[in-house]
């Protein structure tokens, strides 16, 4: 009994904390009085966040993160994550914000708001240049290799009336391996890969065949911090007007961004 | 993307496979530490002592690792109590293999035979004195190999921190395999680390098992 009262007061006392700091947190005057801002990136997920070969963050995210702490007088902290975990890192405060390939989705925007998008990501199923393949007819019944998790995987999972055979692969330099060895003709990410996969190996070289969808990515932050919202929506509008944000895509993606978004 | 393999990455790598060393190090003092009162409460005479631990080992043994960590991490965050990356793998690792090494050592401990505990009773020993003079020595010895076998798995275990933001060296090799595209010899490398750490600890095993054997019955020729 006498311990069950002292786990519940822990509760209490905990959730009052965590109600304390709700109340009285804005994370925009906590950033700017640390002088530091924890982004959220994931490093394995090229060509968004990787290695350099000095071992040097590097990537379209990475250089995002640096261009907006550079702008912003603010140092900069890489919370390292990885794909499953950038949500909760920003719910849960260990990250201030998301920069991490984090595409908008409605179940998504329950949980956490998301900025202005800063890129897009165009998703298509690539397969072998070879293979004659035009539609999601062609692709039927066809193994299609995904990174567990993605939104690949999640757009194609839905898509049940089109009988793909998906292959789920544990993220993209497995996946591009399968492609490479010749465990998977057919593969569902962004065009930046299925260029890769004919550079590792010659000899099968892929092409996108149907497109996906493209998705905005955007700036993921807590719920509720409408100051820092509209300080990186700021940031992410004047950026994108100036052209930081196109070079730094096409630097990394070898593709300008939909003209959409760099008309607006 | 793409480029080969360079002193960087090692160096990278070697950074991880510290850190896989300092879990596993933390995994085993911390749940070797409090597996050990496990054990003792799973055998106590007090009814609620053997209910409790017993109750604590089902618990914990029937959660992924993985599970534990996160709740530790993320879980406690969200209802007010922010531990560092590196209390929450501490405790996590802790909490989990304590489970683990408590029930290996309840079964060593039982596994020394009865007529032991009696005698040691008959020669007027209290409890406390049987245990650690006349029950622990024995068992210790029957505890050996499944101990190494069990310190092996905490090692592999500790790559799952990387679900906390840990790079320890599996992560490690899956940030370098996502920058170079050769997970063949990337990942051949992470199993010649790994392989380095387990294998001398099973061979120090082998070792303490011959030693402790001196003096204890000789093997039966054929």
């Amino acid at each position: 009994m006498k311990h069950g009262k002292i786990i519940l007061a822990a509760l209490a006392a905990g959730m009052a904390f965590a109600t304390v700091n709700v109340a009285k947190a804005d994370l925009l005057d906590d950033i700017m009085k640390a002088k530091k801002i924890r982004i959220a990136t994931d490093l394995a997920i090229p060509p968004s966040g990787m290695m350099d070969s000095a071992m040097k963050p590097t990537g379209s995210d990475v250089e995002t993160a640096q261009l907006l702490a550079k702008d912003w007088g603010l140092q900069l902290e890489f919370i390292q994550t990885t794909g499953a975990t950038r949500i909760p890192n920003v719910q849960t405060g260990k990250a201030d914000i998301i920069i991490s390939t984090l595409s908008v989705t409605p179940d998504r925007a329950k949980v956490i708001d998301f900025s202005k998008p800063y890129a897009a990501l165009a998703s298509d199923v690539g397969c072998l240049k070879s293979l004659n393949i035009k539609s999601w007819d062609d692709l039927k019944d066809k193994k299609i290799g995904v990174s567990r998790g993605t939104t690949q995987d999640t757009m194609l999972s839905k898509m049940t009336d089109k009988h793909l055979n998906l292959s789920r692969y544990e993220d993209d330099a497995t996946m591009v391996t399968a492609a490479v060895s010749g465990q998977a003709d057919c593969i569902g990410t962004s065009a930046t890969i299925i260029a890769q996969i004919g550079k590792t190996n010659p000899a099968r070289v892929f092409e996108p065949k149907v497109p996906i969808t493209t998705f905005d990515l955007a700036v993921g932050m807590k719920k509720g911090e409408p100051r820092l919202m509209e300080k990186v929506n700021a940031w992410v509008e004047a950026n994108i007007k100036n052209g930081k944000l196109n070079a730094i895509y096409k630097k990394f993606h070898g593709a300008d961004l939909p003209p959409n978004m760099r008309g607006s | 993307m793409g480029g080969d393999l360079n002193i960087n990455h090692l160096e990278f790598l070697g950074h991880g496979a510290l850190w896989t060393l300092g879990l596993s190090a933390m995994a085993l003092i911390g749940g070797g530490l409090f597996g050990f009162v496990l054990a003792l409460a799973r055998i106590a005479p007090a009814r609620a002592l053997r209910w409790a631990s017993g109750g604590y080992i089902q618990l914990i043994q029937g959660t992924p690792l993985l599970v534990i960590l996160f709740l530790g991490y993320f879980g406690l965050a969200a209802i007010g109590f922010d531990l560092s990356p590196l209390v929450a793998a501490g405790a996590s690792l802790t909490i989990y293999n304590a489970a683990y090494f408590g029930e290996i050592w309840r079964g060593c401990i039982q596994s020394v035979p009865k007529p032991q505990w009696e005698a040691a009773e008959g020669l007027g020993l209290s409890r406390t004195q049987r245990m650690f003079k006349v029950i622990l020595p024995q068992a210790i010895r029957i505890a050996t190999p499944p101990t190494v076998g069990f310190t092996v798995q905490i090692i592999k275990n500790t790559s799952l921190a990387s679900v906390i933001g840990f790079v320890e060296l599996a992560r490690a090799g899956q940030i370098i395999n996502n920058s170079l595209f050769k997970p063949f010899l990337i990942y051949a490398i992470i199993a010649l680390i790994y392989f380095a750490m387990c294998y001398p600890i099973s061979r120090l095993s082998r070792r303490l098992e011959r030693r402790m054997a001196l003096g204890r019955a000789q093997p039966i020729p054929a």
